[in-house]
């Protein structure tokens, strides 16, 4: 058993330790805020961070799929994606039980097809993602308002509400257990099905995969269309959080996800990194955003101290291979 | 008088040694011919040289002063030029402007003096006239053929009035006219005192421009003779270390009667009216001149460029492939030398180096791991393949071994048609006797191999046919007792328009 | 041919080199429509109002082009605005309002956005770090400066002689024409400077350049110095403009820069494209949501009108610019 995880654990031996260094940074934050502001790390508000850095972690992870995709990939839809998954979420539902796994479906389906839209203009019109995801943004910005007329409607179920907010079992919300679950499935995909592997090649080099008999479109259309519906289930969830939609809901998102992918250690310039790190990385921002305002920073300080840590974290993550080699 | 000197150089990337001690001294006003095999660090020992890489061990001395540049603006300044095996053009500029990209004629006014930058361009580009078609100085590079942009690079280097030119190849993509150009050039330079460094594969320019050669392999310089002293056989029995056998044989020539592939009269891009029986378990050789239409035809027989005309049949069906993918479900594998941009997938475990292949021909979903590591791993030991773990990164590894999982990649796939495109290129000795001898067993179990090959003595080795290409049509198919390196050159060469 | 023949003649068009001209034809055509749907659109005060309007995103998506020329991005643009903006209105209110007042508050504001691309350039440049996340994090320590300085908006004014000035004429020309002439003159003398050629080659390949031996990590930083000097130009006219200081002024400047330079037909992979393109994709997208504003459509569908335009007009940027690079 041992030699078969010994066996199994990939990628390069920098991004093992990175991965070691974002869980150390994890605990010396929560001793930091423990220190800072006693109960800072009780377990209530460790669950409750927990649930708001998986709101996080879900959009992330569609991030994190197309960053691996090379090319330049990134999506900075996510944020127009989240609000809208909410408001699909929240009109189709209306604060009734029965309502909600439509919601779900319609809401998967509706962000899943404008993320292929994202796809298709990236793989077919050769746009940079960049200026792809952008314009869609724009895009979705214009649609949240045509559906809305300018006035948020729809609520969140009680159901569930219940499932992000209120204790399951061991006093842990539902959401966290899903959260782990999908998680979990993210990091077997990527390790062990042969799609995770075809994202790998063609973030790592296109030629040789298409060489290989890999679809590059095909996988690249996929990768921002699961992008746009990880973002739409973030929506769902975050109609749960908070109980009811408003229009700017998800903006909040789009450069969290992007930070949390890169900090826990995926290359922007693809083919390297994983899930995991995602995750710690989605966690980590999270208990710096939180330490901060505990610390009863005023907004102006929070940004300037979360700025420079991005920036100390670049030092360590973000490099660029040098000219002179 | 030495100009320049290096001495004892070293320099590794990742698995890869690129050299291990290196010697060079160039003398004053002459031409120094380097020569080696692909991939012995000749490139590599030039960028030293330029600050474009910075060496790990070893000193650059400058008439006999110790030197670091730490960028080619350092060395442009201290009158070093070079050309760039991969040249140095910008595409989205025009001629002139990459011409006098370091220094761009200029006004009173201290701006960019178009119109002067324009008339030295077409004075620059007139040594070539008539050599290089109707290219001006407002063309982009963007538009340029192979050979004019190796021009254009020749000419940038000039446009400095370099003391030292360190020249990688340049004459790589050049016609005839255009090397007499050249070399008319490089008379004169040297008539002006200047020192050069000059990197070639074609053997009789070594010895029609050299003053003295040193010959480079693995990493190493390992002599340095004057041309007048010495001879190709020489040169060459240097360059390889020992003169190489031919592989002992174990098969008989394949019969006849079974063809694995046909193809008849097909063309594409850089290739018109080729048609050959592949048979079973036989080696076919293409041969003649690089760049004759090899490369095109192997990679449109894998549906890895444009679709071929005229019609192909893979064990008796119709085969059309519309990509890669169609090609490998048939059975069909091809191996790229160019593996930096066909091959690896450089920050990626030798594991899914591996397997990548495999997951197009096995259409299931789920990788079981250990299953495959098993199989992949008895594929490596075939190829006699050193690496740490199948967990190592792949560019962790030397050159070499990274070929052999690039090939081991198609292996693994049990194919039945291998289609090689110069697999050997730039891998040492060792690793290519190796592969050799899998080509062999494979034979023997009924796969059948196109092997393109840039080294006519590797194809004479081991092909059974050779099918010799020259502007992109095969003009002669040697055959038993007519494959002899004569036969081969006398139809590559044979009436030579190009 | 290629002897003195050709030299003499004219320099050959190159539709790659002038890949501003599709937005240029997108300009006209929507001029024509905005002038059916508002007869006085080529009146001159309405022009000159539109153009006021436009100017804080020319002057933006000019320094925005710099950087992406260079084959960087910079997604600190709009805090750099709010930034300056900020710095120059508290100055100016500080010292008393006096035209030395207004001078100080100037030089700090162009100093301050000077400031911020160098720190944005040695980030990137010298110490390598990832373009968008680097420039994402200046960025956010940029906006939490202007929060600092000024917490809320609207509490702190520019003086009077600010706002005069930039709304009057000279020689009957107005200010804004007098200043955007003198920013055109700049970029035209850059455009024809050995810098801005190195600063096309280091966009246009990178480890070419280097080989070819150009300054490659100190153009880098001077793109992004240029660009924060065009960005405070930007927040003094917009502080010409409101008059005021906002600390949250310029956020939407860094996504629509982005989109007026891709407009423009400048290449985000670098060396393709150049300032004029980038000039009219700002104006294009005033212009858009004019149209979409005159020709009385729905409010709500105004922003999807006006989103799906500009997508299309991405793409047809993108289009444009792909000529060169291939
Ligand atoms: N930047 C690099 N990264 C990794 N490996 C390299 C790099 N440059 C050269 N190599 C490797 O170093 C070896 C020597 O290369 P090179 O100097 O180009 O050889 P040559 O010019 O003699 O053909 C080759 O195996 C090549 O793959
Ligand atoms: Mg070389």
């Amino acid at each position: 058993m041992s030699a078969a995880r010994e066996r199994t654990r990939s990628g390069p031996r920098w991004y093992r330790h990175s991965l070691v260094l974002t869980l150390a940074i994890i605990v010396v934050l929560f001793a930091a805020g423990e220190t800072l502001s006693p109960g800072f790390a009780a377990p209530g508000q460790v669950i409750y961070l927990l649930v708001t850095a998986s709101l996080l972690g879900f959009v992330a992870a569609g991030q994190n799929l197309v960053i691996l995709g090379g090319r330049e990939g990134i999506d900075l839809s996510v944020g127009g994606m989240i609000s809208l998954g909410a408001l699909i979420a929240g009109n189709v539902m209306d604060a009734s039980n029965a309502a909600i796994l439509p919601a779900l479906l319609a809401t998967l389906a509706g962000t899943f097809a404008l993320g292929a839209v994202n796809g298709l203009g990236v793989t077919f019109l050769r746009i940079p993602p960049l200026v792809m995801t952008l314009g869609m943004y724009g895009v979705i910005q214009g649609l949240l308002i045509v559906i809305t007329r300018g006035v948020p409607s729809g609520r969140a179920a009680p159901m569930l509400s219940a499932f992000v907010n209120e204790p399951l079992v061991l006093g842990i919300p539902g959401i966290l257990f899903a959260w782990a679950a999908f998680a979990a499935f993210v990091i077997w995909m990527l390790r062990s099905t042969a799609f995770g592997l075809r994202i790998y090649a063609i973030g790592a080099n296109e030629n040789a995969a298409a060489l290989s008999g890999v679809a590059i479109r095909r996988t690249r259309v996929l990768l921002f269309a699961l992008s746009g519906m990880c973002a739409g289930l973030t929506g769902f969830l975050v109609l749960g959080f908070s109980g009811n939609v408003f229009i700017g809901v998800g903006d909040q998102y789009m450069l969290p996800s992007i930070i949390a992918v890169v900090i826990g250690g995926t290359s922007l310039a693809g083919g390297i990194g994983g899930h995991h790190g995602t995750v710690a990385g989605a966690i980590v921002l999270v208990l710096l955003q939180s330490i901060l305002t505990t610390l009863n920073i005023d907004p102006s300080g929070r940004a300037m101290i979360f700025g420079g840590t991005l920036l100390l974290l670049m030092f360590f993550y973000g490099r660029q291979q040098r000219l002179r080699v | 008088m030495t100009v320049l000197e290096a001495a004892d150089v070293h320099k590794r990337f990742g698995g890869v040694v690129a050299l291990a001690g290196a010697n060079l001294e160039l003398a004053a006003g002459e031409v120094h011919v380097l020569i080696g095999a692909n991939g012995c660090g000749k490139s590599t020992l030039c960028k030293i040289i330029t600050g474009s890489v910075f060496a790990d061990r070893g000193t650059i001395r400058l008439d006999g002063r110790a030197m670091r540049f730490r960028t080619p603006s350092e060395a442009a300044r201290a009158g070093v030029g070079v050309f760039y095996q991969e040249l140095s053009l910008i595409p989205q500029l025009t001629v002139a402007e990459n011409l006098f990209l370091r220094r761009p004629p200029r006004s009173r006014a201290g701006l960019v003096d178009r119109r002067r930058l324009r008339r030295e361009a077409s004075r620059a580009l007139e040594r070539f006239a008539g050599a290089i078609g109707d290219i001006g100085p407002d063309h982009l590079v963007a538009d340029l053929s192979a050979d004019q942009r190796q021009v254009v690079e020749i000419l940038k280097v000039l446009v400095d009035e370099p003391r030292v030119i360190l020249f990688d190849e340049p004459t790589a993509a050049l016609d005839n006219r255009q090397v007499e150009v050249f070399f008319d050039l490089v008379d004169a330079l040297r008539r002006e005192g200047r020192s050069i460094i000059f990197i070639s594969h074609r053997m009789d320019e070594v010895f029609r421009i050299g003053d003295r050669v040193t010959v480079f392999r693995n990493g190493e310089s390992v002599a340095t003779m004057h041309i007048a002293d010495t001879d190709k056989d020489e040169v060459v029995e240097k360059m390889l270390g020992t003169r190489i056998e031919a592989v002992e044989r174990r098969r008989d020539a394949p019969k006849a009667a079974d063809v694995a592939m046909r193809a008849e009269a097909i063309g594409g891009t850089h290739f018109d009216d080729v048609s050959f029986d592949l048979r079973r378990g036989e080696i076919l050789g293409l041969g003649g001149l690089h760049g004759q239409g090899q490369s095109s035809l192997l990679r449109a027989l894998f549906g890895a460029d444009n679709a071929f005309s005229g019609s192909v049949a893979v064990g008796g069906e119709v085969y059309r492939p519309r990509g890669p993918r169609d090609a490998i479900r048939a059975g069909v594998a091809y191996v790229s030398g160019d593996r930096g941009r066909d091959g690896v997938f450089p920050v990626r475990p030798v594991f899914e180096n591996f397997v990548a292949a495999l997951l197009t021909r096995r259409r299931r979903a789920r990788l079981d791991r250990r299953a495959l590591s098993a199989e992949v791993g008895a594929v490596g030991d075939r190829l006699k393949l050193r690496a740490a773990s199948l967990d190592a990164l792949i560019s962790e590894l030397s050159g070499g071994n990274q070929q052999k999982v690039v090939i081991g990649r198609w292996l693994v796939n049990e194919p039945r048609i291998l289609l090689l495109d110069d697999p050997t290129k730039g891998i040492d000795l060792n690793t290519k006797s190796d592969l050799y001898r899998i080509l062999d067993e494979l034979c023997m179990e009924g796969v059948s191999v196109v092997f393109y090959s840039s080294e006519e003595r590797e194809l004479l080795a081991n092909a059974d046919r050779i099918a010799v290409f020259n502007g992109g049509r095969v003009v002669d198919l040697l055959e038993g007792e007519r494959v002899s390196e004569l036969n081969l050159y006398r139809a590559a060469f044979a009436a030579e328009g190009h | 041919m290629t002897g003195d023949g050709q030299s003499q003649a004219r320099p050959r068009f190159e539709f790659r080199r002038n890949t501003w001209i599709l937005a240029a034809g997108f300009l006209a055509l929507l001029c024509a429509v905005n002038y059916f749907l508002q007869d006085n659109f080529f009146e001159p005060g309405v022009m000159v109002s539109n153009l006021t309007t436009f100017t804080p995103l020319i002057l933006i998506a000019i320094g925005q082009t710099y950087v992406i020329l260079a084959s960087d991005i910079d997604l600190s643009v709009g805090a750099i605005v709010s930034l300056v903006n900020v710095v120059t209105v508290s100055i100016m209110h500080h010292l008393g309002g006096d035209a030395l007042a207004v001078a100080a508050g100037i030089g700090a504001g162009v100093a301050t956005g000077l400031a911020a691309g160098a720190a944005n350039g040695l980030c990137v440049a010298a110490l390598r770090f990832q373009p968008i996340i680097t420039t994402f994090a200046t960025g956010t320590v940029f906006a939490g400066l202007a929060l600092w300085i000024l917490p809320d908006a609207g509490t702190v004014q520019a003086p009077e002689p600010v706002w005069r000035t930039y709304s009057a004429s000279f020689v009957g020309v107005p200010f804004v024409i007098w200043s955007l002439g003198v920013v055109a003159l700049g970029c035209w003398l850059y455009s024809r400077s050995r810098p801005y050629l190195t600063l096309m080659a280091v966009g246009g390949n990178i480890r070419a350049a280097f080989g070819s031996g150009l300054p490659v990590m100190r153009t880098r930083i001077a793109g992004y110095v240029i660009c924060g000097l065009f960005c405070s130009l930007g927040a003094l006219a917009l502080t010409g403009e409101t008059a005021t200081g906002d600390p949250l002024i310029g956020i939407a400047f860094t996504l629509s820069s982005i989109s007026a330079v891709v407009l423009g037909g400048t290449a985000l992979s670098g060396g393709v494209g150049g300032v004029l393109g980038s000039v009219l994709g700002a104006i294009l997208l005033g212009l858009i949501s004019n149209v979409i504003f005159f020709a009385g459509t729905p409010f709500e569908y105004q922003n999807l009108i006006q989103g799906v335009i500009v997508l299309v007009a991405l793409a047809g940027g993108v289009f444009v610019s792909r000529g060169g690079a291939r």
